[in-house]
């Protein structure tokens, strides 16, 4: 992520064609983007695609982006939209392989067995707990707990009161932790390691 | 303490009824979410995949670009000609209707004109043929008899002594 100065100055570049301007653009948000589509869709190609027509839109339309606000903001506002307009003309089925490829950390060695398995569990559990979340629970989740935003941010992304926002969190917490008690994780040690 | 801590307190302190284990797992769950974006999780391949594919789509962003000009360039272009070509369009069109109506009157009056100098001449032509008719007169033929000529004294002619 740009800092905000940065930021700016690097849209600006971008508004005039800068080609690196552009690429540092899409470099510092491409991953996050798509992690939080990714999130949301459970599809990873669906998510890259997503993400790519996002940055696409908005860095097209660069001229409009209103400078008192934040790019990123911007960006997943048109990455969210793109979703819900693609999910509108068909009903998503989660990618169960690309969710244990994406999930997992990619660090992990595939030779070593054991490590995989580890992380398929641990994939397992990211899917348990975010299936269990709502529309609203498990954007705001996503981009407090993923995209580290804060309450205030949110709330004027969603238009929705801070407090709102707060108690969403509180009651999309409960919801996860229900759905792991009731998932009943085996190994559970294994995925606490 | 932030907020962020002060809503866990509920859960750290057990009156949640939720079990310890769901708890910690919870909290692997939320770190394996923060460890989705954090730049440090990805592996050097997986960062120049990265680069690479950010730079394919700038690529694709930036041809993109001159694209967007053509439709702008292609206006600008027919203004202009159209702006050059507007004083040529308005002769012309202009000109085929006064083609067929302002040349027959230039004819008129060159046609005139000349009917009025051929009149002239004509009327110049009656004038002398009118002051040399008593001379034609005069120049009878050789058959006839001829007057006496007169002596260079009385030569008053050419009209007759009265």
């Amino acid at each position: 992520m740009l800092d905000p100065q940065t930021e700016r100055q690097t849209i600006q570049r971008a508004r005039r064609g800068d080609r690196e301007a552009i690429t540092l653009l899409i470099r510092s948000y491409q991953r996050p983007l798509e992690a939080f589509l990714f999130r949301l869709c459970g599809q990873s190609d669906l998510a890259e695609d997503l993400s790519q027509e996002a940055f696409v839109r908005v860095i097209r339309s660069l001229d409009r982006f209103d400078e008192r606000f934040r790019f990123s903001t911007w960006l997943f506002t048109i990455g969210k939209r793109l979703l819900v307009n693609h999910q509108q003309k068909m009903k998503p089925t989660p990618d169960s392989e690309m969710v244990e490829y994406r999930a997992g950390d990619a660090r992990t060695p595939a030779t070593e067995t054991e490590e995989v398995e580890r992380t398929q569990r641990v994939s397992q559990l990211v899917g348990v707990a975010l299936d269990s979340l709502v529309s609203p629970q498990r954007e705001i989740v996503l981009l407090f707990h993923q995209q580290g935003w804060s309450v205030q941010q949110i709330a004027t992304e969603l238009s929705m009161p801070e407090g709102t926002i707060k108690s969403h969190l509180f009651r999309a917490r409960r919801r996860m932790l229900e759905a792991i008690e009731r998932s009943g994780v085996r190994n559970a040690e294994e995925v606490l390691r | 303490m932030s907020w962020r801590d002060d809503a866990w307190s509920d859960t750290q302190t057990g009156r949640s009824g939720f079990s310890l284990r769901a708890e910690r797992l919870l909290v692997r769950v939320l770190l394996v979410l923060r460890g989705d974006v954090r730049e440090g999780a990805k592996s050097a391949t997986e960062q120049r995949q990265d680069r690479r594919r950010a730079e394919e789509l700038a690529d694709i962003i930036l041809t993109d670009f001159p694209r967007r000009a053509i439709p702008f360039g292609i206006a600008a272009v027919a203004i202009i000609v159209l702006l050059c070509t507007m004083p040529l369009m308005r002769d012309l069109f202009s000109g085929s209707t006064a083609r067929s109506a302002g040349v027959a009157p230039v004819a008129n009056v060159v046609e005139s004109s000349l009917r009025a100098r051929s009149a002239e001449m004509s009327d110049g032509l009656e004038a002398l043929r009118a002051v040399v008719a008593p001379f034609a007169a005069d120049a009878a033929p050789a058959n006839e008899p001829r007057e006496a000529v007169a002596p260079c004294c009385d030569a008053a002619a050419p009209f007759k002594r009265s």
